[in-house]
């Protein structure tokens, strides 16, 4: 809603929004992210979403008079207070106190993810940047959701910060540039969300091998995922430094996900039957790529026993109808699957390519439509989209016999091959479209 | 005595770079257009309508128009209608 008033404010119309409890500071961030940070606003101490009517209306007549200043009088600019030049220095006794006072700092100023920091020194930073051809003040985006400015120097410190080498710094330059291409927006409306949307980045080609990624038993903690791990790691903090996506500011989660630990896994694409990932997006297979996916949940399933191709595939599309399906205008309902060789390998062998595989799951993926759209209630729900507004006219037990498939093409379910040697498929409820963008380009 | 200097990992934001000041205010809403923008969230528009009538109580002449974005952010021609047609916006729900 800032977005909103922000551009109605730009055609010279006074716009004032509502704000609603803890979203405060998300409007902060908002005002600043899209270019008028003297927005102004009126607070209500609860979220209108969940509220009986009576409640809605008194907390609304609460701040009335506020409401009726903010449209009829002169305002002063809100002050940020957010450094972006200046560097940090630190005293102590010797090396390791400074480095523990550091962290102290710039943890308790929100600028990490809660585990310790390596410092970014003019000599680290430089060190770093010797990983990419280009210079340190080339912008490689206004990264989203907040815009920061992505200069090439910025993504090196916070590389520096997240414990990378200099040789992973075009993988996280090539992630940094793949968010801003997320939708015609950067993705900032989703990644503003109040649900556990998350970042995913899997790399193709050469650099797998090159810089030691892991494709097997890929996401998670351990040695041989350090590569995995660092590089997501980096990723991560510029997300929230550059991007601004910090929690209770721009990234408004409920609960939160593991998934906002970004990892940066790999194809394993030497025991997959199909082309890589990276080639269906129009890359050569000798180029290296990140692809970044927004993933919004995730389940492992498992499959006991079968062994024809359509048997493993129809328990995978079963998998697949874990999640929403969205029926408002700008939903995307997709899933991304990270397939183990165990799988991927008979389903391949028994003559399934991975197009004529994402088909059959699209088309066996079915599911209640009332249980799918998590039991909405669509009376008076203004964000149906017209598609779907038949469905206003049908009784909630109407809704629970419909079935109807969670994908509408098999072009919104993408298989990559990841795992070690079991049939275990990870199955992500994802979307929008991913984005895959060469690493090659900004390599030294 | 040991010295650590880091560098900064905060990046400036464009918006911040490149904003802009609020519209001029009218001193009064007698006899303005409100336009009300409502994000389709349940309560906004019961919030939006409740601003209007207190108003409508306070003002001369004022005359209230309702826009229903159903999302966020609006369809841009939504948007577009309801800066056009109004005089001042409020707009819910910022959650």
């Amino acid at each position: 809603m800032c977005y909103d008033m922000i551009e109605i404010e730009k055609t010279g119309v006074p716009a004032v929004p509502i704000v609603s409890g803890r979203f405060v500071e998300d409007a902060v961030a908002s005002s600043r992210a899209f270019g008028m940070p003297s927005l102004q606003w009126v607070v209500v101490p609860r979220i209108y979403r969940n509220l009986e009517h009576d409640l809605c209306r008194s907390q609304t007549a609460d701040v009335i008079d506020e409401l009726i200043e903010q449209l009829t009088s002169e305002i002063d600019a809100r002050v940020s207070g957010i450094e972006t030049d200046s560097g940090r220095s630190y005293e102590a006794d010797d090396k390791y106190e400074a480095v523990l006072a550091m962290n102290d700092d710039l943890i308790g100023d929100d600028l990490g993810d809660g585990l310790p920091l390596f410092p970014a020194t003019r000599e680290a930073v430089e060190e770093m940047l010797t990983g990419t051809n280009l210079p340190p003040d080339h912008v490689i985006c206004d990264m989203p959701p907040g815009f920061g400015i992505a200069t090439v120097e910025k993504v090196a410190i916070n590389s520096v910060m997240a414990g990378a080498k200099p040789e992973h710094l075009p993988v996280v330059i090539a992630a940094v540039k793949a968010i801003s291409n997320i939708q015609a927006d950067g993705g900032k409306s989703l990644l503003m969300s109040t649900s556990p949307q998350a970042p995913f980045l899997i790399v193709n080609g050469p650099i797998i091998d090159e810089l030691g990624f892991n494709a097997k038993s890929a996401i998670g903690p351990g040695r041989d995922n350090q590569v995995n791990t660092v590089v997501g790691r980096a990723f991560a903090m510029c997300f929230r430094n550059i991007g601004y996506w910090y929690p209770g500011k721009m990234d408004m989660d409920t609960i939160g996900t593991t998934r906002k630990f970004i990892q940066c896994v790999a194809e394993n694409e030497e025991m997959s039957p199909w082309d890589p990932f990276h080639v269906d997006q129009g890359f050569d297979r000798d180029e290296s790529t990140v692809s970044l996916f927004i993933t919004d949940g995730e389940l492992d399933q498992q499959d006991q026993g079968n062994t024809t191709a359509e048997g493993l595939l129809k328990n995978l599309a079963y998998g697949c109808v874990f999640g929403t399906k969205s029926i408002q205008d700008k939903g995307h309902t997709q899933r991304l699957i990270l397939m183990p060789p165990d799988v991927a390998g008979p389903v391949g062998k028994q003559e399934f390519t991975k197009q004529a595989a994402k088909e059959f799951i699209q088309a066996n993926a079915s599911h209640s439509l009332g249980k799918m759209i998590q039991y909405m209630p669509l009376e008076g729900e203004a964000r149906v989209s017209e598609k779907w507004k038949w469905l206003e006219n049908l009784s909630e037990e109407q809704r629970l016999e419909i079935e109807f498939p969670v994908l509408d093409s098999a072009d919104d379910c993408y298989i990559l091959v990841v795992g070690a040697d079991r049939a275990k498929t990870a199955i992500f409820p994802s979307g929008p479209s991913p984005v895959t963008e060469g690493i090659d380009q900004y390599r030294s | 005595m040991y010295t650590l200097e880091v560098q900064n990992p905060v990046a400036e934001q464009r918006g911040v770079v490149n904003s802009f000041t609020s519209s001029p205010r009218p001193k009064s809403l007698d006899g303005l257009t409100v336009g009300l923008l409502w994000s389709g969230t349940h309560g906004g528009d019961v919030a939006l309508n409740t601003a209007a009538d207190l108003i409508k109580q306070r003002f001369k002449n004022v005359t209230v128009n309702f826009y229903n974005g159903n999302n966020y952010p609006a369809p841009e021609h939504i948007r577009q209608k309801c800066a056009e047609e109004s005089d001042v916006v409020i707009g819910a729900t910022a959650d």
